[in-house]
């Protein structure tokens, strides 16, 4: 979520520069491999350092750093970074400029300026979108084998993870504050199901995200607490709004941390993610919250 | 005497009863009588839990800022007689959100929990200094003042956002701002309240010296009054309690405009006496208005800043209307 | 008795020298007036008199002790002052405004003590305000504002009392009902001191005048040996006939110097034409 809106903050720079240009067509990618492309996306950013060699990065986003240092420690360095300015494509002269939905028009018009195509890429809310992304992108740069050796590694999780049933279900919500909670339809719901959790936050039908008073998550009365740990230093309000008394008196023992970036970005590795999430909540203490 | 008295009265019950709604209403909705139950025999449920650890910090906390907004609004429009003086109006509550700020996102208060109270002071003091520095020389020069303090208290607070090491704080400064008193703790409040309370007793001792500002400072200097004395009692009690109190809970704007002048009518005009009352009338408008960002159904809280903010402003409107009025 | 002097007093304000080295003795029973146009130094002197103001050289004692020598709360109950245009700021009782006088005798918190209340109730009787006790004194007119305030400045029974242009402003009776209840103090003892435009107001009243011009004291007396034509020639670049001053009957009347066009001589001395 947090990483979303970063995403969205930085496609308003895009916004500000003017109309649609033409999007760009396969057949002008499929003549030869891009060698100069351009990520404005953090999720994006992280698909294509495991698709293509560093060679062929023109930069990616000043976001991504923490989350690769989580997810594959090193494979950034010596890469460039962007700050999704203009001036950083007219510099640049990328090849393929990777975008999120939310930038589109003004990055097709700045691209088409530079002979660039922009290729929209959404968001993933499922492993469906997961599959479906990370083959769009394998296309577009010309490496579709290793797009369906990452999708097949992923399914080969998510197919062991089927197969067995954690003994309980156990009653979740991931609650980094009381911003927004993500709700039915997130990735992040898909992900709590398919470890065996029940997110609790799924069933209240205002939105997929919806917000959480401290009060409102006592009384919904979760057996833990899920909390987004990202790599971000810097300190913030909503660490504080967990680290609250009465969270930590009632949750005690209860809260799992888990990597944000795999559960807002749609990677193969949030398969992992759904494996690591099934251990935590089987490490649980038998019975729900007891106060 | 009487009638000052029945109105000291009337706020007391009025503050109870903020007090009882503000315990009784909440997001979840809890049977009174479990509520009760729960303080009879304390032990470990929903209600007790949302009750002791959740509802009565933020209560407390609230009639702290509130009583404090309240009581510096009354010293500051007695100190510069000027009934549109109030810590927001002079950039102090601009800089104590400034202070507040740098040490959340910069890590201060991480490693050192009396760092926003004592930075949130800090900024009030950096601020208030300033605009009594700047402004002297009259009320319209003052005001002149507290906007121009606000304003750079405003840039800064735009730069640290720029220079926050967590990129998500944009948001949430931006939200912080809006002025909240939701999911506080006791911790917060054991650390504002020695402040706030040091900064109470700053301003109290300013009481006889504001009566004799009534007749202007000549006058008042005549009758003893050192007024370098007086000032500073003010600006250290305004930027402690106020530099605590928005430390705490964010900006929370008009309730120390509006508050003297509710109460003042009622008893008599002097400025000595206005106080208690402003601060009593203060606690009461805040609980209430924090009462009432629990109580309107939205999806989220609204702010409690925007709030006061939103009933302030035609407050404000109505008292610069009667002002112009009443100017020749 | 009082005894108020300055020693070779000197202020001075942005380079320029507002009063320069004045010397003054003046005793208890004296109503002064200070007279001089507009930027004398009347008002500057008025302040230093009253401790107000710390003169740049020299200094100002009562009963022989430095007025810096004595502490604010004490020096306050001794002297009282009133500023030009003395006003509420905020629409308090009479009676509370009467009050403000006694400030520093006044405890910290709490009510009037009842021997305060029996003070304000002889002021408020003394100075005609008793049916305006209760009235916001915000709301008061000229002469009964000049009243209240010089009723909130002798509250506290001072010994001495500093008035700038008290007059200022007031309707012909309230400037005589003013000035004569000022006479009337220091002929209960108290040494008055008083700025004053109106000169006939002045030279009928006052018991002593000192003169001002350009910060330096000109003249300083008995006001029927001290008041006269060529002073006030000198004093305001305007022909004046002074007759019988320092007596009920004086009048200080003004003529125009008959070579100056009329602009030019009424605004040189537009505050000191006699209003009536």
């Amino acid at each position: 979520m947090r990483i979303r809106r970063l995403a969205n903050g930085l496609a308003v720079t895009f916004l500000a520069l003017g109309l649609a240009a033409a999007p760009a067509s396969a057949a002008t990618l499929a003549k030869a491999k891009p060698g100069r492309i351009m990520s404005t996306n953090m999720c994006n950013d992280l698909l294509l350092l495991m698709l293509v060699p560093k060679e062929r990065i023109s930069s990616i986003t000043y976001l991504a750093h923490d989350a690769v240092a989580m997810l594959m420690p090193g494979a950034d360095t010596g890469v460039r970074i962007n700050h999704g300015t203009a001036e950083e494509v007219v510099r640049e002269r990328p090849d393929l400029i990777l975008a999120s939905p939310w930038s589109t028009p003004a990055l097709r018009r700045l691209g088409a300026k530079v002979g660039a195509p922009v290729a929209e890429i959404d968001a993933a809310n499922s492993f469906a979108d997961i599959r479906r992304i990370t083959r769009q992108i394998g296309a577009l740069v010309g490496e579709p084998a290793r797009a369906e050796a990452l999708i097949a590694g992923m399914d080969r999780t998510l197919a062991e993870l089927a197969a067995t049933h954690p003994r309980r279900t156990v009653r979740v919500v991931a609650w980094s504050g009381p911003g927004s909670v993500p709700g039915k339809g997130t990735l992040t719901d898909e992900i709590i199901r398919i470890a065996g959790g029940e997110n609790i936050a799924a069933k209240y039908d205002d939105g997929r995200y919806s917000s959480f008073g401290m009060e409102e998550l006592l009384r919904a009365r979760p057996d833990a607490l899920m909390h987004g740990e990202d790599r971000y230093d810097g300190p913030s309000l909503r660490d504080s709004a967990v680290a609250h008394p009465v969270m930590r008196k009632a949750f005690a023992g209860r809260q799992i941390s888990y990597p944000a970036s795999l559960y807002t970005c749609g990677l193969p590795q949030s398969a992992s993610a759904a494996r690591d999430l099934r251990a935590a909540l089987g490490k649980l203490p038998a019975g729900g919250v007891t106060w | 005497m009487v009638i000052r008295r029945r109105w000291l009265w009337l706020g007391i019950l009025l503050l109870i009863v903020a007090v009882l709604l503000s315990l009784g209403t909440g997001r979840v909705w809890l049977d009174p009588a479990i509520l009760l139950r729960s303080i009879v025999e304390p032990e470990p449920s929903l209600a007790w839990l949302i009750l002791s650890e959740l509802r009565l910090p933020r209560t407390l906390l609230g009639i702290l800022v509130g009583a404090t907004l309240g009581l510096s609004g009354a010293v500051l429009q007695g100190l510069l007689r000027n009934p549109l003086a109030e810590p927001g109006l002079l950039g102090v509550s601009a800089g104590a959100a400034l202070g507040a700020v740098i040490a959340i996102y910069f890590g201060l208060a991480a490693s050192f929990a009396l760092a926003t109270p004592l930075f949130g002071i800090g900024g009030a003091i950096f601020a208030a200094t300033l605009t009594l520095i700047v402004g002297r020389g009259g009320t319209l020069m003052m005001i002149l003042a507290g906007a121009a303090v606000s304003g750079l208290m405003a840039a800064g607070l735009s730069l640290a956002l720029n220079f926050a090491p967590n990129p998500y704080a944009a948001y949430e400064i931006t939200t912080w701002l809006l002025g909240t008193l939701s999911d506080r703790d006791w911790n917060q409040l054991a650390l504002a309240a020695p402040f706030i309370l040091a900064g109470w007793a700053c301003l109290a001792l300013t009481a006889r010296d504001l009566d004799a500002l009534t007749l202007g400072e000549a006058q008042a200097e005549s009758l003893g009054v050192n007024l370098r004395r007086v000032r500073l009692l003010a600006l250290a009690g305004t930027a402690m309690s106020v530099g605590a109190a928005t430390a705490a809970t964010g900006a929370v704007g008009f309730i120390g405009l509006v508050a003297p002048h509710l109460v003042r009518p009622f008893v008599g005009h002097q400025p000595s006496r206005v106080l208690l009352p402003s601060a009593l009338f203060g606690a009461i408008l805040l609980v209430f208005a924090d009462v009432a960002t629990r109580v309107i159904p939205t999806s989220t809280e609204v702010k409690l800043g925007v709030l006061t903010s939103l009933a302030g402003t035609p407050f404000f409107f109505w008292l610069v209307l009667r002002l112009k009025r009443l100017s020749p | 008795m009082t005894i108020l002097q300055a020693h070779d007093l000197k202020v001075e304000r942005g380079g320029r020298r507002i009063v320069d080295t004045v010397s003054l003795r003046l005793e208890g029973g004296a109503f002064v007036a200070i007279i001089g146009p507009n930027g004398a130094g009347k008002s500057t002197l008025m302040s230093a008199l009253a401790g107000l103001l710390i003169a740049d050289a020299g200094h100002v004692t009562l009963d022989g002790v430095a007025l810096t020598a004595i502490g604010n709360r004490t020096l306050a109950q001794l002297r009282a002052y009133l500023p030009q245009n003395p006003r509420a700021e905020w629409p308090i009782s009479v009676e509370r405004l009467i009050a403000l006088g006694l400030t520093p005798q006044l405890p910290a918190f709490g009510g009037l003590p009842a021997a305060f209340v029996r003070r304000i109730d002889t002021l408020l009787a003394q100075f005609d305000l008793i049916s305006h006790r209760d009235q916001p004194a915000t709301t008061l007119s000229g002469g009964e504002l000049a009243r209240a305030m010089l009723a909130r400045a002798l509250v506290s029974d001072p010994a001495l009392l500093l008035a700038d242009e008290p007059l200022a402003g007031l309707d012909p009776r309230h400037a005589l009902d003013g000035v004569a209840r000022l006479r009337a103090l220091a002929d209960g003892g108290k040494l008055v001191i008083a700025s004053i435009h109106e000169l006939t107001l002045a030279a009928r009243y006052a018991t002593h005048v000192a003169v001002l011009r350009e910060g330096r004291l000109i003249a300083f007396g008995p006001t029927a040996q001290t008041l006269t034509s060529g002073l006030v020639r000198d004093t305001f670049d305007v022909d004046a006939c002074v007759t019988a001053a320092g007596s009920p009957l004086a009048i200080v009347d003004f003529v125009a110097k008959p070579a100056q066009p009329w602009s030019a001589a009424s605004s040189s001395g537009s505050d000191s034409t006699p209003r009536s």
